[in-house]
């Protein structure tokens, strides 16, 4: 005979069954808003990578040389606020190329090069320890504490700028350590047969956000020749980036356009105010580079080579 | 016969508090900072949930992960996320770790696209230990180059206050 008993354990067995996977499932999480995604935060030190996260990802999908991509460490002489703050960012860049090459001489010739441009621009008290860190660290061929010596140097060059009431110099800093870790990047996607690693550097919403930033500079800063060219130059790089189904030549083109570009911005930035146009001396005469059998011109890097 | 017992002493007398002045000089000078070097500066001492979120993130350095200098903090209240705009690379491994030092708070990292739509990823929680506070980590390895979001929530909270918040981010 059947009784309720026999229905009420299926029935109990069914409950448990459908309300188990209810209980175990992860909540699903709410795909952000349109008015999210526009308040969200934008910061320096977090929405822009630093170039030693180029050079990591680069690192994976192809293995440059770096060694023949070390330039020489020379600093602009000017009084120009502006360049000097864009010099700081291709300075650092080429520091992180240095520690990628583990070539110990010019991270100390960066190191000392960031400090005079520090000097010049009144933010340097702060940073002898920093410059003294990166020495030792070079001395001792600490590389992975090298690579983050120079990113706490960069910040801590922004963070004086920020007490020091010249806030609007950060983004001229960050923006010029982005294009030079893209021209790099992008010489080094060209000097493969495949572009391998053309993906990594495919960034045009964040060139767009960078030339949006200095685009909005007081125009004591924006009317500056080398900040109107890095401008002209992000918007350049973020339209040829947007490009889609591009075949591999149009591809090509569209890399080397924008590795030529940046390499003018970085020539420019680096180039001394009474040099008119020819490559800068060394700022100071302690700062001059050691000549390195593996270092190029700046802005010149467009054939640089990749270990298979 | 010398007329004048004093003299032989004067030039040692002389010598004396010249050596003196001298040395009292140095003294001095070693005493007050030479221009241009380091002033001895107060340490700039990381708020609480910074050192939670590095102490944390510390535990992926020994996986070959690389934490960046920057920080992103703020206050958090229970049901506002906050979001960070944030750029990542194919092919590159990221944790975002979150830190309060709230009591009973529960915080959730999430990563989204541009598109605002949550990845795919690794998820770990964990208490900051005597303080009651909250820990909470996302990992992705996103596909494409691009624009990025990391979303940080309160899921829970002991007081009513805003829960102070830190998040800092690893890569490798």
């Amino acid at each position: 005979m059947v009784t309720g008993r026999h229905f009420a354990i299926p029935a109990l067995l069914l409950t448990l069954f459908l309300c188990l996977p209810a209980r175990g499932a992860t909540p699903a999480i709410p795909p952000m808003t349109e008015a999210q995604r526009g308040e969200a935060v934008f910061l320096d030190a977090m929405s822009i990578p630093c170039p030693g996260e180029v050079f990591v990802a680069l690192n994976k999908v192809c293995r440059p040389n770096w060694a023949t991509l070390v330039t020489p460490a020379t600093a602009p002489v000017t009084t120009h606020r502006a360049q000097l703050a864009l010099a700081v960012g291709v300075l650092a860049a080429n520091g992180y190329i240095a520690v990628e090459a583990q070539d110990g001489q010019q991270v100390r010739n960066v190191g000392r090069e960031i400090m005079s441009v520090a000097k010049a621009l009144g933010v340097s008290q702060s940073l002898l320890g920093r410059g003294n860190s990166l020495m030792e660290f070079a001395e001792n061929n600490a590389w992975e504490a090298l690579a983050d010596e120079l990113e706490a140097t960069e910040n801590e060059v922004k963070a004086t700028m920020v007490e020091q009431k010249d806030r609007d110099l950060v983004c001229l800093t960050s923006a010029a350590a982005w294009l030079r870790g893209l021209e790099i990047a992008s010489g080094v996607v060209l000097a493969t047969e495949s572009l391998q690693g053309i993906e990594v550097i495919r960034q045009p919403e964040l060139a767009s956000k960078l030339a949006a930033q200095l685009g909005a500079l007081p125009p004591r800063l924006k009317g500056g020749a080398q900040v109107a060219l890095t401008r002209e130059a992000l918007e350049s790089v973020a339209s040829l980036l947007k490009a889609n189904g591009l075949s591999q030549q149009e591809s090509r083109n569209a890399l080397q356009k924008i590795h030529d570009e940046c390499s003018v911005v970085v020539k420019s930035i680096l180039t001394s105010a009474t040099a008119l146009g020819t490559p800068a001396p060394a700022a100071s005469p302690s700062a001059s580079p050691a000549p390195s059998p593996a270092s190029k011109t700046t802005g010149t890097n467009s054939s640089a080579s990749v270990t298979k | 016969m010398n007329n004048r017992p004093g003299t032989p002493l004067l030039p040692l007398i002389l010598v004396g508090l010249c050596f003196a002045a001298l040395v009292a000089g140095k003294a001095v000078a070693e005493d007050q900072p030479v221009a241009g070097a380091v002033k001895n500066r107060a340490p700039i001492l990381p708020s609480e949930s910074r050192r939670i979120a590095l102490e944390t993130a510390g535990a992926f350095v020994n996986d070959g992960f690389r934490i960046r200098d920057g920080e992103w903090n703020g206050t958090l209240a229970k049901g506002t996320p906050r979001f960070l705009q944030v750029t990542l690379f194919a092919g590159e491994n990221y944790w975002f770790v979150a830190a309060s030092p709230a009591r009973g708070a529960m915080l959730r990292v999430t990563v989204y696209d541009a598109a605002g739509k949550a990845l795919k990823g690794e998820q770990w929680k964990g208490e900051s230990g005597n303080g009651g506070g909250a820990r909470s980590a996302a990992g992705v390895a996103p596909e494409k180059s691009g624009k990025y979001f990391v979303g940080v929530e309160l899921l829970e909270q002991a007081d009513p206050a805003p829960a102070e918040f830190s998040l800092v981010y690893a890569y490798k």
